[in-house]
């Protein structure tokens, strides 16, 4: 198309759209139909439906049987991951672990590690945290000073990590950690090491956030000890690693998707008589979200095809968090004033409390900017 | 590939004869009432490259084709009813240059000697009274007493619609690779303003609208023997209408005073998309369509309908 960006067109295959099938039957007899989840963030950590996930083998579903998974396209996996999203499915306890870290074992873990820690993802039961942010490094991941020092037998951690979403309630973290000198491109001397969030030497603290929640968290390493075992990929081969990473952090349908319940409640507000003005608004936002899937969509068949569409991910992520960002206030704008208890205004100002983060994690709008326009070739 | 054939074929004519030259004498006339003279020798190449039928059925290829020449034809701001001439070709075959009215406003009439309107009417005796978009191209309103009434394909708006769709595209593509290498080349402050981050993440922005109306339209075009055409196209509309606005106006801010000129040739692509937006229903006529659809599948079926895949 042009220079660094490349959105061939794709289309679901006919096992993905069958499998859709039994993705919508299975939340429909899985979610109470008056559940309302407030956004992607809120309640969302509930193991036993990630379990259920599990049983049907829609957790690690693109990864060898072997290894727990179920060998199917990544096609079929942004089917299943976008009916869920859509459907506001409490989905957080997994979906980390599903979507990066697994991932991640199954391209630079060794044999040992991926038939150790894959299978319980797959099954449901067993969750990750991220450890890339620090106090002191958020955009400049490079900067990152929590070190691991070689010592007998394995490699002694000290550091803090910060943001690491769920970990007061997950098993593991996969953490970006300092090995070696940074050299001229201050990408070397980095490796990631899987720690285990309850082992010693580990204390996680949540952290408030604006909406009240405490899902993200403040994680401290003092002299913790893993194994060599432990280790995940090459020591120095960090920064390689964290960036395939966030391919996969940046690809999804979540990333235009938080606030879609807002969309539908508002869908069930106007009910079949809806104003010029606020048709005119449903067309619009449905547009985006249709063009953002079929977006979404190129890059889970680049991911199929085994290329690495991190540029066009980059781009995806940044154009849908624009999205769902404007998406709750112009919705605000096409209702009138509401009572507190109401369906559309509480799912309006959840989303709204919580969408300061959406162009924040997983890179910020800046910074995906930047790999944009590197991309492009202008950097 | 015969189809990749096409294209390069309408690339290679395209780029060799349409240039500025070739646009600024088609927007020019005797009086400022009168501008707008058909560019003959640039049709005449086209003629011959045989391009002037592509979509239509004897040539053996596909609507889907001419959409794509379409884009191709936006991509260089061909100054001629392109678009019309495909689809009369598909469509109303007859003697004589045939352009399609949109309501009474036909691009080209004054050189037609065919025009179809939009509600199922072909018209060979006309008056013509001259006017323009705000692109310089002519839109002429035509004055007639005696037509034919004639069969329209299915989804004949949307079918013009989606050839604004795919001006709109190739306009926008070559915008952005105006606005790639002139940000590359000018100077400011000693270095390449290409250097500067706001300048960046403009481009950025500009790529982002860019590639999600090249999918938004290629969407349309893959769905279009399916039930889904009308939606799609609708979403394209909407979707591509409102990345115009953004990328000309990023553009123009890239470019600075030099791209205000006349003398750049800028302003005939972004002067085109900020006219195509509007043919065929602007973004709200469209939005209004789909919003409605979606309203009446309701809250539980929202999604279902947003995302269901064609048939």
């Amino acid at each position: 198309m042009f220079s660094g960006l490349n959105f061939e067109p794709a289309q679901l295959p006919t096992e993905a759209e069958i499998l859709r099938t039994g993705v919508r039957e299975f939340i429909a007899r899985e979610i109470p139909s008056d559940y309302l989840p407030n956004s992607d963030f809120n309640e969302g950590h509930v193991p036993a439906f990630s379990r259920k996930l599990g049983e049907q083998g829609w957790i690690g579903m693109t990864w060898p049987k072997q290894y727990g998974g179920a060998d199917r396209s990544f096609f079929e996996r942004y089917v299943v991951t976008e009916e869920l999203l859509a459907a506001g499915a409490p989905v957080s306890a997994h979906w980390i672990a599903d979507r990066q870290s697994g991932p991640l074992l199954l391209r630079y873990g060794t044999e040992a590690q991926k038939l150790k820690y894959l299978p319980p993802i797959t099954r449901g039961e067993s969750y990750f945290s991220i450890g890339m942010s620090e106090p002191n490094s958020g955009s400049d991941l490079a900067s990152v000073q929590t070190r691991a020092s070689k010592v007998e037998g394995g490699w002694v951690v000290n550091g803090t990590k910060l943001w690491s979403t769920d970990a007061h309630r997950n098993h593991y973290m996969v953490a970006l950690v300092r090995t070696g000198p940074p050299g001229e491109s201050r990408h070397e001397g980095l490796s990631q090491f899987l720690v285990d969030l309850h082992g010693d030497g580990v204390t996680v603290r949540p952290i408030k956030n604006i909406a009240g929640g405490e899902d993200f968290n403040e994680v401290v390493f003092e002299d913790c000890f893993v194994t060599a075992e432990h280790l995940v990929g090459t020591v120095g081969n960090g920064w390689e690693q964290v960036t395939s990473e966030l391919g996969y952090e940046r690809s999804g349908p979540e990333r235009f998707l938080s606030a879609f319940r807002v969309f539908v409640e508002f869908v069930r507000y106007v009910d079949s008589n809806p104003s010029d003005e606020q048709s005119a608004l449903i067309g619009r936002l449905a547009s985006h979200v249709m063009t953002l899937r079929q977006m979404s969509i190129s890059v889970a068949a680049m991911l199929q095809a085994g290329k690495n569409p991190a540029t066009e991910a980059a781009l995806v992520k940044s154009l849908g968090n624009d999205f769902e960002k404007v998406l709750p206030e112009l919705i605000r704008l096409a209702t009138p004033r509401l009572g507190p208890k109401h369906p559309l205004r509480c799912s309006l100002e959840q989303t709204l409390l919580h969408s300061p983060s959406f162009t924040i994690r997983g890179g910020t709008r800046e910074i995906l900017r930047g790999v944009i326009a590197r991309g492009l070739g202008l950097r | 590939m015969m189809h990749d054939l096409i294209l390069d074929t309408a690339e290679r004519v395209f780029t060799d004869h349409c240039n500025k030259a070739v646009r600024d004498e088609a927007e020019s006339g005797p009086a400022d009432d009168q501008r707008g003279l058909f560019p003959e020798d640039l049709w005449a190449v086209v003629k011959e490259a045989g391009l002037h039928q592509v979509g239509g059925e004897e040539s053996g290829s596909t609507l889907v084709d001419a959409f794509r020449v379409i884009r191709l034809a936006g991509k260089v701001a061909l100054p001629m009813p392109f678009a019309e001439i495909l689809v009369s070709n598909r469509f109303f075959q007859g003697e004589g240059l045939t352009t399609v009215a949109e309501g009474l406003v036909a691009p080209w009439a004054r050189r037609a000697a065919r025009v179809v309107t939009d509600d199922g009417q072909l018209v060979t005796e006309f008056d013509v009274v001259q006017g323009a978009n705000l692109a310089g191209e002519p839109r002429d309103e035509i004055v007639f007493e005696e037509f034919e009434s004639i069969e329209l394909p299915p989804n004949f708006r949307a079918i013009m619609a989606m050839t604004r769709v795919a001006s709109m595209c190739g306009g926008l593509e070559k915008l952005l690779e105006l606005t790639i290498d002139y940000v590359g080349e000018r100077k400011q402050f000693g270095r390449p303003i290409s250097g500067f981050q706001a300048v960046q993440h403009n481009v950025a922005r500009m790529a982002g609208e860019v590639a999600a109306s090249i999918r938004a339209s290629d969407a349309a075009i893959e769905a279009m023997d399916t039930n889904r055409f009308v939606l799609q196209v609708a979403a394209a509309k909407v979707r591509v209408g409102e990345a115009a606005g953004i990328v000309a106006e990023i553009a123009h801010q890239a470019h600075g005073a030099m791209g205000f000129t006349h003398e750049h040739e800028l302003h005939q692509y972004t002067r085109r998309l900020w006219a195509w937006r509007d043919e065929y229903g602007h973004e709200t006529e469209w939005q209004q369509l789909i919003g409605r659809e979606v309203a009446a599948v309701g809250a539980e079926r929202a999604w279902a309908l947003i995302s269901d895949c064609a048939s």
